[in-house]
């Protein structure tokens, strides 16, 4: 759905959902996971429905994904790291300790 | 540097330790031309700012995209003229003495006293300055539509962030819909990229720029004649357009597939990988309202801007009783007034000028004479470009079936039969549905309830935004609990009292 425009940079390497993506140096999580042809990084509370990011800059909070296990991380505002664990955040942010199904 | 520009005693403000003279919050071209000025002047200058470097969402990346050896021609001559015209702004702002500028930070609260709650990856804190100067901009309006909730519907400044700061570009069957000059802009920028859309579904008519002529003033038509080249080239190339858009819809399962696009008499479906949307922009008031400095809804442009002089300052709402003394905060570019890029970059020089003045208790006027004129000249094309391009699918028909609060899935359905109720209130509407109380603490719903709410139903006053309690954006409980500084209010007094009504300063009849 989108593609490099020029040459890409050598890549890190992320995990989403435990599978290993390549990242660039420098670049948001949400462009890395859209780089990756990624258009689901959340499902809404509300109706399960998928949600991608819509503004990229911050203001629609569409593009929440859990990052290294804390949930509601805003992909668009975070940078990758050489290792980062990203994962689909499904529904409500999972608070680290509650009980949640 | 002068004597006032290094103390860091407060005026009125209690004991409680000055950081800086003044915090700029965004370094888009209002706030990196304030701090300048302010530099310049051997003031003190915190700057705050979201983004990794300086620019704002205007600039975004230049220094990245045109300064360096890895620059893509390409990239370069796609994003133009006007997008390397930040660079020297960027230049000033870094080289200029007595700026600590702080990228990645989110600002979560703002104080009228001068106070600023701020997140920077796993540390946060509270910092206090003798001045504020709030230049954190515009935000792209809110326009829903059956469908846009749909992964591969993206604004236009999504498109162009990814673009300049991820060096992606769309693939596929790209459709543009709406209006606005970003719209026709980014559409000019693509076919330098490679990309052809595949339509561009504009709401604007052709009447709609008849009218605007009326509007026109001559320091407009350089403006205008930029404009009238996007267009040209769109020509040339063979993109279809419709103009005269009146309905818009998405459709999808799990993502866009379908765009439908309805003009009076015609109905176009097309095949869509991505759906670029745009209606226009608007003043970014969270941290305004929420630190309860009076806005003012405009109805014709269905936002809210914030109140303030010329001169930027802004007015504290009615009963505002949370510091002593006069307001500290300044606005300044897009956030106090849409003019763009321009008109902002002037208006911080205004401000800063104007701000260094007060500091050392100096005359303005003749300071700032320069400033205010190109501010003048660059805020000409305005009234021809909101008459030109007149809001679209948000000031239509809103089906009741459309979700206008994306967080909580809220229908527009919903909203009118809880106002039937008598809940005309956007607070009342918010306790009952939870729209405004998701992730985006209402900054994609509140303007669109505002429109709803004013042109629906008999409002005795213009409606008001949600009222605004900090923090306005979300903080892990693992930073609030180890704040790198304390609430300096806290320390210094013992009272804490609520915030004041954020509409207050401008209903003062009812
Ligand atoms: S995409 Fe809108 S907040 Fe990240």
């Amino acid at each position: 759905m989108f593609q490099p425009i020029g040459s890409p940079k050598a890549p890190v390497t992320v995990h989403f959902d435990g599978v290993p993506i390549t990242a660039c140096p420098g670049e948001t999580v949400a462009s890395c996971l859209l780089r990756n042809g990624i258009t689901r990084f959340r499902t809404t509370p509300v109706s399960g429905a998928a949600r991608m990011p819509f503004c990229m800059i911050g203001h629609c909070f569409e593009c929440l994904v859990e990052i290294k296990g804390l949930g509601s991380q805003q992909a668009c505002l975070t940078v990758v790291v050489e290792g980062m664990n990203i994962a689909t955040q499904a529904g409500a942010a999972r608070v680290a300790g509650v009980g949640h199904d | 540097m002068t004597e006032t520009g290094t103390s860091s005693s407060p005026t009125g403000a209690g004991a409680v330790a000055m950081d800086a003279d003044v915090i700029v919050i965004g370094a888009g071209p209002a706030g990196m031309s304030a701090a300048t000025e302010l530099g310049a002047a051997g003031f003190r200058v915190i700057a705050l700012d979201m983004n990794p470097s300086p620019g704002g969402q205007i600039y975004r990346a230049v220094e990245l995209n045109l300064g360096d050896q890895r620059a893509d021609p390409v990239l370069a001559r796609a994003l133009g003229r006007a997008y390397a015209a930040g660079w020297p702004l960027v230049a000033r702002f870094r080289n200029q003495e007595g700026i600590d500028y702080r990228p990645d930070t989110t600002v979560w609260e703002l104080r009228t006293d001068g106070t600023v709650g701020w997140q920077r990856a796993a540390r946060g804190g509270y910092l206090r300055a003798r001045h504020i100067v709030l230049a954190n901009g515009a935000m792209e309006r809110p326009m829903p539509f059956p469908g846009w909730t749909l992964p591969g519907v993206m604004t236009a400044g999504a498109v162009q962030t990814l673009i300049k700061s991820s060096r992606l570009k769309p693939t596929g069957r790209v459709v543009l819909a709406g209006t606005g000059p970003l719209l026709f802009l980014l559409a000019d920028q693509l076919l330098k990229l490679g990309v052809k859309p595949a339509l561009i579904a504009r709401t604007d008519r052709f009447g709609d720029k008849m009218k605007a002529l009326a509007r026109l003033r001559p320091a407009a038509l350089p403006a205008i004649a930029k404009g009238a080249g996007w267009m040209l080239n769109l020509r040339k190339a063979g993109i279809r357009t419709v103009t005269g858009v009146a309905r818009l819809e998405a459709v999808g399962d799990d993502r866009v597939r379908e765009v439908v696009v309805e003009t009076g008499d015609e109905t176009t479906r097309l095949p869509c990988d991505t759906l670029i949307v745009h209606d226009g922009i608007i003043p970014s008031i969270d941290l305004a309202q929420g630190a309860g400095l009076a806005v003012e809804w405009r109805a014709g442009d269905a936002s809210w801007c914030p109140v303030t002089e010329q001169s930027g300052l802004a007015s504290p709402s009615r009963g505002a009783n949370l510091s002593a003394g006069a307001s500290r905060i300044w606005i300044t570019g897009d956030a106090r007034q849409i003019g763009g890029a321009d008109a902002a970059a002037a208006h911080g020089r205004l401000v800063g000028q104007t701000l260094a003045a007060r500091l050392e208790a100096a005359e303005t006027e003749a300071l700032t004479a320069g400033p205010a004129r190109i501010y003048a000249r660059a805020m000409a094309p305005r009234a021809f470009i909101d008459a030109a391009f007149p809001q679209g699918q948000t000031s239509g028909d809103l089906a009741d079936s459309t979700i206008v609060c994306r967080c909580e899935e809220i229908t527009a359905g919903t909203i009118r039969s809880k106002a039937r109720q008598g809940a005309t209130d956007p607070d009342q509407l918010r306790g009952l549905l939870r729209c405004g109380m998701g992730p985006c603490q209402g900054r994609s719903c509140a303007s669109t309830i505002g429109r709803l709410l004013s042109e629906e139903f008999d409002l005795k006053r213009p409606p008001r935004p949600f009222r605004g309690r900090p923090p306005v954006r979300p903080v892990p409980l693992c930073i609030l609990a180890t704040l790198e500084s304390l609430d300096p209010e806290l320390v210094s007094s013992e009272a804490l009292n609520d915030k004041p009504d954020a509409s207050g300063g401008i209903d003062s009849d009812v």
